[in-house]
């Protein structure tokens, strides 16, 4: 059971892909994750943001690292921070205790790295140290270790960094310098003799841009197409040249091996992470600084619009600025599952795959229509429980509205693409449209209640009857009222519910088929699983919700002038799509 | 949110009920109740252990467990201060659990602080001092060993815990909403 939300990234707003395509999948987040744009109107995804790293700290000693120190530390802790060789949990450092005067003992020098966790200390690596501040700085000067690693990435890096240096210089330079190295053409080089190779194009934006250029190029001058020079990097340290040399700390290795066992051998988590160089043995392996953790500044990625979405406080958890799509779009939940259970009158005998369209269409109504006369039975479910094949389960959907206004709610199916493979189901929705209250706090509902409980005592009120009312129109005729009656409102008598926060109570038991409380609404969602389909059951949905635009101001400067006239009620429409995956079917 | 969850019931009489909206079970072993502050609107459950008698030797008041509101101590976990030998001497400290903490059930928890809004799922073992700073997850399962630091925005798990992922921004409403929804559904037969 999921509900993921889908993110258009940069492209309009569409509907994604159907669920039966995999590609489909790296659109859809949870909701909690979703960023949404203002002023592009627009959700957004962590895979879209542009993220940028607003402070760096050391997620052991909370250290707020300043950024130009990070470098220099590696994107380490600088202070007393290290991880244990064995199980990586965080060291402690350990005063010894020493024998005073009075038989007493006293904490004091030499200090050891202890992990409480398995209990390795730093004796084993002969570490202790005078002062227990200031490990990392006490450790650098004690120990010349890995300078080895050191000078050979120092020089890997400059052998690098002239090639570096060419290729950012590229963009400034003019046009008649194109040849200067520049990595992606590296791939515009590759499509284009894929492109001469098979005689037609090859679809990638490289090559779009790579061919643009090239006509441009071609009244200018002919573009020099070529390779990199990249001279060979020569290590100062062969491996072969050190391996030869290291032919007896192997015998050494191996002999301590059949002693310990296995155990004796460093885990590959624990090798993973250190240099290209190391020894196997857990024994020689040494504590490691702890890496830092980042806060990130998020941004739109829209290349207009770059607004910030989220903006951290390096002192606290609060966000600076924190635009997040759970304030803007409904929260749906899918719940109440119950499987339908057809009376002995109907019998679903014949295959449904059998039927053409319009049969399916006939029986939908059919079933519609014969609701309110309790042909059929439901039985409640459990939601986590395999679904069966042939079966038509029920759900009920609900929508939290988040915002201060009511909003106006049609559900729908997307259209699916036309080369889509059929569906393993039908979905119905019998209730397209309806309205969600708006979000009150929390007591302002409390006293709601008890208006409503105190409306019932007086009975033979006016609320009280009308109330009953629709109960019983929705009883009898619930396919006609809701279906139909509901989605053929005309826009302004929707709006009207809309702007009329009061009258809502009267509607809010029963609105056709929909379930009302507070800012909650719940709508039924029928699923008719086809015969004989296996696999996971998802589907998408189109939620389109109407809402009254808050800040008239800009609202109207974008709508245009032609709506000047208007600028006392204004609607929006915002329509997003969720998926939704109600468990496999077996 | 939360538009589906069923309501949690418990037998009426075995919990009480405080001025403060607190229910704590009739069935929790509950010692030296006055050096115990209970925010107001959180909940604890049968079986749970809270030791108020484990405080500092010096005599007189002290507040040993400060709970904040609308948190939870699962069914058989056990919430003891962590004690420590200082100028030779054994001395427990105060621990202090913010407002909207879950701990969930068979849980023993000897840390030093935890911060607002987080979770810990079930048979995690905190261990002393362990920090956790607002805003973290502690996945079920996990073991922090003594004097853990847990940032704020982060998500633990293992034996030994090691930080695995960071939460998303709008973890703090969602887990308010959470706690609230719970002490709400959390109610007598």
């Amino acid at each position: 059971m999921s509900i993921k939300y889908s993110c258009s990234h940069l492209d309009d707003p569409h509907a994604p892909l159907p669920p039966s395509y995999p590609s489909s999948s790296s659109s859809c987040h949870p909701l909690e994750k979703l960023y949404f744009c203002e002023e592009c109107d627009a959700v957004r995804c962590d895979l879209c943001v542009v993220m940028e790293i607003a402070s760096y700290f050391c997620p052991n000693c909370l250290f707020d690292v300043p950024s130009a120190n990070v470098r220099a530390d590696k994107n380490r802790c600088a202070r007393s921070c290290f991880s244990c060789p064995t199980c990586e949990s965080s060291l402690s450092i350990t005063a010894s205790d020493t024998p005073s005067e009075g038989g007493s003992t006293q904490a004091g020098p030499p200090y050891t790295l202890i992990c409480s966790g398995c209990k390795w200390s730093s004796k084993q690596v002969g570490w202790q140290f005078e002062k227990p501040t200031g490990i990392a700085l006490q450790l650098q000067k004690m120990n010349t270790q890995a300078e080895l690693v050191q000078s050979e990435f120092d020089s890997l890096k400059d052998h690098l960094e002239s090639y570096i240096s060419l290729s950012t210089s590229a963009p400034s330079a003019p046009s008649s310098t194109r040849s200067t190295r520049n990595p992606s053409r590296h791939i515009s080089n590759l499509t284009q003799m894929a492109q001469k190779a098979l005689h037609r194009d090859v679809g990638s934006m490289v090559a779009y841009s790579a061919r643009n250029k090239r006509t441009i190029a071609k009244d200018g001058e002919k573009e020099k197409l070529g390779w990199d020079e990249l001279s060979e990097y020569e290590p100062k340290d062969s491996w072969r040249k050190v391996g030869l040399e290291r032919g007896l700390q192997n015998i050494d290795t191996l002999r301590q091996l059949e002693e310990s066992g296995t155990s004796g051998l460093a885990s590959l988590d624990g090798r993973w992470a250190r240099s290209y160089d190391h020894s196997k043995m857990a024994n020689d392996i040494l504590p490691q600084r702890i890496p830092l953790q980042t806060k990130l500044t998020k941004r739109c990625p829209h290349p207009n619009c770059r607004h910030l979405l989220i903006q951290p406080d390096t002192k606290s958890v609060r966000m600076k600025i924190k635009m997040v799509a759970a304030n803007y779009l409904p929260f749906v939940e899918i719940g109440r599952r119950r499987r339908r259970i057809p009376n002995s009158e109907i019998t679903i005998t014949d295959s449904l795959e059998q039927l053409s369209s319009e049969d399916i269409e006939r029986r939908r109504r059919e079933r519609r229509r014969t609701k309110g006369g309790m042909v059929f039975r439901e039985e409640d479910e459990l939601l986590g429980a395999p679904l069966k094949a042939g079966e038509t389960y029920s759900y009920q959907i609900a929508l939290t509205n988040p915002l201060y206004d009511p909003i106006q709610i049609r559900l729908t199916t997307p259209h699916q693409p036309k080369k889509a493979p059929t569906p393993k189901f039908n979905l119905t929705i019998p209730t397209p449209h309806f309205t969600i209250n708006a979000m009150k706090d929390a007591w302002a509902y409390d006293e709601e209640d008890e208006d409503e409980d105190f409306g019932g005592m007086i009975g033979g009120s006016e609320t009280g009857f009308s109330e009953e009312g629709t109960a019983i129109t929705s009883n009898t005729g619930i396919g006609t009222a809701t279906g139909s009656g509901q989605g053929t409102f005309s826009k302004k008598s929707r709006l009207s519910i809309l702007a009329s926060g009061k009258n809502d109570r009267k509607n809010r038991d029963r609105e056709g088929g929909v379930e009302k409380r507070g800012n909650i609404s719940k709508v039924n969602l029928e699923v008719e699983i086809l015969d004989d389909v296996k696999g996971k059951l998802e589907f998408d949905l189109e939620i389109r919700y109407t809402y009254k635009a808050e800040d008239l101001g800009t609202s109207t400067e974008k709508e245009g002038k032609a709506n000047e006239g208007k600028t006392k009620e204004e609607y929006k429409i915002f329509t997003f799509w969720v998926r939704v995956n109600i468990g496999k079917i077996e | 949110m939360g538009a589906f969850d069923s309501i949690i019931t418990y037998e009426k009489g075995t919990y009480i009920e405080t001025d403060t909206g607190n229910k704590v079970s009739r069935k929790a072993t509950i010692i030296g109740a006055t050096n115990i502050i209970l925010g107001g609107k959180s909940i604890i459950q049968l079986g749970s252990i809270l030791r108020g008698d484990l405080k500092r030797s010096i005599s007189g008041q002290n507040v040993v467990i400060s709970i904040g509101r609308y948190c939870l101590i699962g069914e058989n976990s056990i919430i003891r201060p962590p004690g420590k030998l200082y100028k030779g001497t054994f001395t427990f400290y105060p621990i202090r659990i913010s407002d909207f903490v879950h701990i969930n059930s068979n849980c023993i928890i000897e840390a030093g602080q935890i911060g607002l809004g987080v979770e810990i799922g079930k048979n995690c073992i905190i261990g002393k001092f362990v920090i956790i700073k607002d805003l973290a997850i502690i996945l079920p399962n996990t073991v922090l060993t003594e004097g853990t630091v847990v940032p704020s925005m982060s998500i633990w798990g293992g034996n030994p815990g090691k930080l695995i992922d960071t939460l998303p921004e709008t973890y703090q409403e969602t887990m308010e909403a959470k706690c609230k929804n719970y002490y709400q559904r959390f109610r007598a037969a």
